[in-house]
């Protein structure tokens, strides 16, 4: 007969078997509903789209976007900050419904994350330098150390074509210290946080510019989970994307947060009005 | 210390006389010079903002304004590490007596686990519990969250389960077998030889090194702050970039080492002095 | 090779499980380059932390208190503060106020790159543990050989090098090799600072493709094969110079 410890022993992997089974695969939108609130996973230090303010309160244009779709569904809005290297494995964990964060729709993303068309957004990317290092053109940057933050999809493909030695951090304040520090040349990230923050009048980036050409533009979407893209969820925010557009919230909620006025927006804006 | 051509235990050879008092004097003589860093550091620093010609500033009055948020910080450091230390603990003395029982099956599992969890880095580890551990359980009955921190004191507990577990090994077979033999004298089975004979005896010894354990653990608890956790190295950051200077870089950081070693420095002093009141005298 | 690659292909497209270093190349350099980093920077920093040890052991027998005070300061600092801590203290803060050096594209660059700080800080955290270790491992060493070696006409430098630190080395060396492998563990830390290592390698290679849950497994698979073939290699050469008879 078995001895004590090892029954024991077994009871515990059996007890660990039955707690392993898979959860029943619940539709989304009814989960919201029934919790009463929408969990939208959104960037803290993306001024100015998702950034904390001096109450500790995290405030942006996503934010806004965020409450207005809590407000449609009639449920409360719950935030938690992300960063790009985190923001896909919290989906597909369950732990945010929705992703708001800057999120470049991308084929490779689209295997893992459903993106919601149309788009809301749009950057591309650039490089925040010192006037001093007299950067030119993408093929300056060869050999060169830049750094960048880790989880962006352009870090592949700009190291690819043009051959920076890139110095990737865990979060942006360690790549922008590190920029100030001069431990690199330049600092690879979304055109749309340089020139927020070389327009924000802070002097200690006086002598700064984003002296390239913006390239690989990229549009910006929602993120759902993919078995939620075609299901009810997917088809409210798909049906409100289309409304944003038509009736200019995007466009009104640019100029609120003082971001330049995107092309992008005004074509959208422009396609959607007649509809 | 004896004068035959024998080799001295190191352990033994440890106990100078003019060590401890020199230690003594050391630990004043290291804390005024910790102290005149930071005031050198600080002092460099303003005169280098006013040199800067940014307008001087006062170091002291930016440092106190962040220091009670980082405070906070330090604090749930070592709440996270008291928590790691008792989950580690409390696991590890289980997996410690597995090591040491009579079943091969559970020796070599147990002989296993310990292996594994301290070869692997502990930021390996707690990236690997960070990433991989579900964000709620679901139970029968109900779902239980997962915090973020919870995860982090799981990931941080792995590594001290596997040390502790080595600590009660060592404990255990280093009590001479005469004991066990006295207590099967007595008819005691097994398990009460365990627990009312050994265990008690090797109490004592184990505390040392399972102090030492715990300084080590305090001094790893800022890696919660590279997997996303609010920590007190994420405020000093978060403050250093709010500040924008880099001349607060020195004296910040400085800042935050003092307050490691002030908490780690006279735990280490006391396991020394633990060490030596409960040496094994032969 | 080529059937291993189309073999895990297969594994991600049927089974959706992406091990992509076995067949990206561009991934599986990568992550080899990470895992060579880690292996150099675990040599130079055991390298230089032991000649650290040996300076310091010696500088604690020096006449003057001064200097035997300054080294127990530096050990006592290294010991009780956290080297993450260490680490960004000499990168971000020293390593911004070092006086900058122009480098050949005339930018003005810190004279220390990353590696180097991480190297450095490594270094001195490993040195005072193994100073205190040769410290020990002396003072096992009998007062009579000792005043042997002094009747013998060996200067203070003589006996220290060719009577004590022998013999120190044999005695001290699994507290040593336990040492080396908490070197080889805490390197992960450089990751912090964006020392190509491992770590970063595998942080690079999931966050580009997605793979998080194969590469966390592949990572620990890999570093506890790594140290558990160090610490295998460690335990022969300590049998090996076991001195017969002493088991403290």
């Amino acid at each position: 007969m078995l001895g004590m410890v090892t029954r024991a022993a077994l009871a515990c992997l059996m007890l660990a078997g039955v707690l392993m089974a898979p959860a029943r695969a619940d539709d989304t939108l009814d989960k919201i509903k029934q919790r009463g609130s929408i969990v939208v996973g959104v960037k803290n230090d993306y001024k100015p789209w998702g950034f904390v303010d001096p109450s500790g309160k995290i405030v942006g244009m996503e934010i806004d976007l965020a409450q207005d779709i809590a407000t449609k569904l009639g449920v409360k809005l719950e935030l938690i900050p992300v960063t790009g290297a985190n923001r896909m494995e919290f989906l597909t964990q369950g732990r945010i419904d929705l992703i708001l964060a800057t999120m470049g729709d991308t084929p490779e993303r689209r295997k893992v994350v459903g993106m919601i068309e149309p788009n809301y957004y749009a950057g591309a990317t650039n490089v925040l330098a010192p006037k001093s290092a007299g950067l030119k053109q993408w093929s300056d940057l060869k050999g060169r150390k830049v750094c960048a933050v880790q989880g962006a999809y352009y870090n592949r493909r700009v190291s690819q074509l043009y051959g920076p030695e890139l110095v990737v951090f865990p979060a942006v304040p360690e790549a922008m210290s590190a920029l100030q520090g001069g431990n690199c040349v330049g600092f690879l990230f979304d055109d749309t946080l340089i020139v927020s923050t070389l327009s924000a009048g802070d002097p200690k980036w006086a002598d700064y510019e984003m002296p390239l050409a913006s390239e690989d533009p990229q549009a910006w979407a929602m993120g759902v989970k993919l078995d939620d893209l075609n299901g009810p969820l997917g088809e409210f925010l798909k049906k409100l994307s289309v409304d944003w557009h038509k009736t200019g919230t995007l466009v009104e909620l640019e100029k609120k947060w003082g971001i330049k006025s995107s092309p992008f927006l005004q074509e959208m804006h422009d396609k959607y009005k007649g509809s | 210390m004896t004068a035959l051509p024998v080799l001295i235990s190191p352990r033994l050879a440890v106990q100078t006389q003019g060590g401890d008092i020199a230690r003594g004097w050391l630990s004043g003589g290291l804390l005024i010079a910790v102290l005149t860093a930071f005031a050198l550091s600080v002092l460099t620093a303003d005169a280098r903002a006013a040199i800067g010609g940014a307008g001087s500033f006062d170091v002291v009055a930016i440092l106190l304004k962040w220091s009670p948020l980082i405070l906070e910080g330090f604090l749930f450091n070592l709440l996270v590490s008291v928590l790691s230390m008792a989950a580690g603990t409390g696991l590890g003395l289980w997996l410690g007596l597995g090591r040491v029982s009579q079943l091969a099956w559970l020796r070599h599992a147990a002989s296993a686990m310990i292996q594994f969890f301290r070869n692997a880095p502990r930021l390996v580890l707690l990236f690997y519990c960070m990433f991989l551990l579900p964000f709620s359980i679901t139970l029968p009955f109900a779902t239980v969250p997962l915090p973020d921190a919870a995860k982090a004191v799981i990931g941080l507990s792995l590594p001290v389960m596997a040390n502790v577990a080595e600590i009660v090994r060592g404990g255990v077979q280093s009590i001479p077998v005469e004991q066990w033999e006295s207590g099967e004298a007595l008819a005691f089975s097994r398990s009460q030889i365990l627990w009312m004979v050994i265990l008690p005896q090797c109490l004592r010894r184990m505390i040392p090194p399972w102090m030492n354990l715990y300084a080590i653990l305090t001094m790893s608890t800022p890696l919660i702050s590279i997997v996303g956790i609010q920590d007190s190295m994420t405020l000093a950051r978060a403050a250093l970039v709010a500040e924008g200077r880099t001349e607060l870089f020195i004296p910040m950081y400085l800042m935050l080492l003092s307050w490691f070693f002030l908490y780690c420095y006279p735990i280490a002093r006391w396991t020394a002095a633990l060490e030596r009141r409960f040496r094994v005298r032969i | 090779m080529e059937g291993i690659a189309d073999f895990f292909r297969w594994l991600n497209d049927a089974r959706g499980i992406n091990l992509s270093i076995f067949y990206d190349a561009l991934d599986r350099s990568r992550f080899l380059e990470g895992l060579w980093t880690t292996v150099w920077l675990s040599l130079i920093c055991t390298v230089l932390s032991l000649v650290i040890g040996i300076v310091g052991a010696w500088l604690q027998g020096a006449r003057f208190g001064a200097v035997r005070g300054l080294v127990q300061g530096y050990i006592q600092f290294f010991r009780n503060t956290p080297p993450l801590v260490q680490l960004f203290f000499f990168y971000f803060a020293i390593g911004n106020q070092l006086p900058h050096v122009i480098d050949e594209h005339g930018m003005l660059v810190p004279p220390i790159s990353n590696i180097g700080w991480a190297i450095l800080s490594l270094s001195l955290f490993a040195g005072a543990f193994n100073i205190e270790i040769f410290r020990s491992g002396i003072e096992a060493v009998p007062r009579a050989m000792v005043e042997a070696a002094e009747s013998l006409g060996y200067s203070r430098l003589g006996v220290f090098w060719h009577v004590l630190l022998p013999l120190a080395f044999r005695i001290s060396l699994p507290a040593l090799n336990n040492n080396l492998v908490n070197l080889v563990k805490t390197t992960t830390l450089a990751y912090a600072i964006a020392v190509p290592e491992l770590l970063y390698a595998a942080a690079q290679i999931w966050s580009e493709v997605l793979n998080v849950r194969e590469m966390m497994n592949v990572l620990l698979v890999t570093y506890v094969a790594l140290i558990a073939v160090l610490v295998a290699g460690m335990s022969r050469w300590e049998r090996a110079l076991r001195i017969p008879g002493y088991n403290p």
